[in-house]
């Protein structure tokens, strides 16, 4: 440092002004605020940040023990849907039953349908079994089964890849009164894995149709007697004609019509699906209460986790607007004194 | 004493800052009049070289001591001299002012303030000094302000300042070089 600049600074020193003594006065006079008794900021960060993780994973604890309560089912959960009776398939519930252990044990399918009303059955069936022998074995007892039921099969596909392991696949059709014997024989197959039954009403669409068609019947009869009357001119003879044509074709759509229907209400598809161990697993809960509590208190501070990451989604833009208007600030600061 | 990034403070200036800036506790906490009555002058002299103008220091003295009243809860000794702490709160008041200063000008369109002959950075100030401080810019003097009159350290200063303690430092040595070369001028 030079001596000159040392000169500078001594001379500023002995040269520094005096606050006026009104100014001290007006100063002194000042009455400090009351004090309050705030945490500071950064302390009450360190108190809430820690408060906060605390209650989420308390908040996933609770919700474990409260998720991980005895199940009121076996190990192995079987599934049946059934659909409404009256209007098609609108509703659809899933009810759990205990499952058939070994070929001997036929699962109770639920009593659905009456006999007085045309309804389509379509059951869903997975039967596993030991080895690939038992599955050709089991495969062929299925054909048999619905054969001598009066029904028949629309497709096997028999499937046994090198692994080991080895799956067919049946699409069956059998007579709607066998239906409910013929899934309680093909679920003696082998371990029942899982079963759906859905029953869809068709006595409406029946009875819809049948009108439909007597009511064409009259109007082609209608037709074919005015074109009989030999006073009729020409023209008219013409119109009456074409539709005649059109009644006759839409009397043969109906009539397909209700044919297909008929034959959905009598005839019942199962699709039958019978596996071997490894290409069949069943839906078994290893899980102990411990075990689920955690997976269930695990699954829930994920769910916090992705909370609290689409915050931060949203909350970033407006962060990064807050930090660009505070750097702008402060060069605005900067700029403005070193003018 | 040197002044600058690097330099030493000597032992003798090192008492006299501890002298200047310690304020009495009360509790663990300084005394709010104490402090008013020990920093009253050092935030005026940083005010009159920031803002080059003795009434307008005064007045913004007096606006920050009512700020200062006001957080007076929130001063927390742990992290600052209250020194540093009333510096703050001073440059944030001036820079409003120097905001407010920028506005009127641009309304009047020509800024016709006369230039005044009294002394406005110190009393007694030789007049070639007290131009050359005029010359400055107020970045410029405010580190001066900081770190010869109020004698703070480095890093005090540029925590008022914002800036790092490298960058203080170098306006501080450019500040000092041009007061020098012109008081040279003047002796020549």
């Amino acid at each position: 440092m030079s001596a000159s600049e040392l000169t500078v600074e001594r001379l500023l020193r002995a040269h520094a002004p005096h606050a006026p003594e009104r100014l001290r006065e007006r100063v002194l006079a000042l009455e400090p605020a009351p004090q309050r008794r705030n945490m500071p900021s950064r302390r009450l960060l360190l108190v809430a940040l820690p408060a906060a993780l605390a209650i989420a994973v308390g908040a996933a604890v609770v919700h474990g023990i409260v998720g991980s309560g005895p199940r009121p089912v076996a190990s192995v959960t079987v599934e049946q849907s059934l659909s409404a009776p009256a209007q098609g398939r609108t509703d659809l519930r899933k009810l759990p039953f205990q499952p058939s252990v070994g070929a001997g044990h036929i699962a109770a399918a639920p009593s659905v349908g009456t006999a007085s009303r045309l309804q389509h059955t379509d059951a869903s069936l997975q039967v596993r079994v030991g080895d690939v022998d038992a599955l050709a074995a089991a495969t062929t007892r299925a054909t048999r089964i619905v054969t001598a039921l009066g029904g028949y099969a629309q497709s096997v596909d028999y499937r046994t890849p090198q692994n080991g392991g080895g799956a067919s696949y049946l699409e069956l059709r059998v007579p709607a009164q066998n239906v409910k014997v013929a899934i309680a024989r093909l679920g003696g197959l082998g371990t029942l894995v899982s079963q759906e039954l859905s029953v869809t009403d068709l006595q409406r669409t029946f009875q819809t149709q049948s009108e439909q068609i007597a009511q064409l019947r009259r109007r082609v009869a209608a037709f074919q007697a005015a074109l009989r009357d030999s006073s009729l001119p020409e023209g008219q003879k013409v119109i009456l004609q074409i539709r005649l044509a059109e009644s006759k074709r839409a009397l043969a759509q109906r009539l397909n019509a209700r044919k297909g229907t008929i034959s959905a209400g009598t005839t019942a598809q199962i699709s039958l699906v019978i596996g071997t161990e490894k290409a069949i697993a069943p839906v078994v809960h290893h899980r102990g209460r411990l075990g689920r509590m955690l997976h269930s208190a695990v699954g829930f501070l994920a769910l916090e986790g992705m909370i609290l990451l689409y915050a931060l989604i949203v909350i970033s833009p407006l962060a990064i607007v807050a930090a660009a208007i505070w750097a702008w600030r402060r060069r605005s600061v900067e700029r403005l004194l070193a003018a | 004493m040197t002044i600058g990034g690097s330099r030493a403070v000597s032992n003798d200036v090192n008492a006299a800052l501890t002298s200047v800036d310690a304020a009495p506790l009360v509790g663990g906490r300084p005394a709010f009049a104490e402090i008013a009555a020990s920093q009253l002058d050092a935030v005026y002299r940083y005010l009159v070289y920031l803002t080059g103008d003795r009434a307008a220091a005064e007045d913004l003295t007096a606006e920050t001591f009512e700020k200062a009243f006001r957080t007076w809860r929130r001063f927390d000794p742990r992290r600052g001299s209250p020194r540093t702490w009333l510096c703050r709160i001073a440059r944030s008041v001036a820079v409003d002012w120097f905001r407010a200063e920028t506005r009127r000008r641009r309304r009047e369109e020509k800024y016709a303030r006369d230039v005044p002959l009294t002394e406005e950075f110190g009393d007694g100030l030789p007049g070639p000094l007290e131009e050359a401080l005029r010359e400055l810019s107020p970045a410029e003097r405010e580190v001066v302000a900081l770190r010869v009159l109020l004698e703070l350290d480095g890093p005090s200063a540029a925590r008022v300042l914002g800036i790092s303690q490298t960058a203080c430092s170098t306006r501080l040595s450019r500040a000092l070089r041009r007061l020098e070369e012109r008081m040279n001028d003047v002796r020549e």
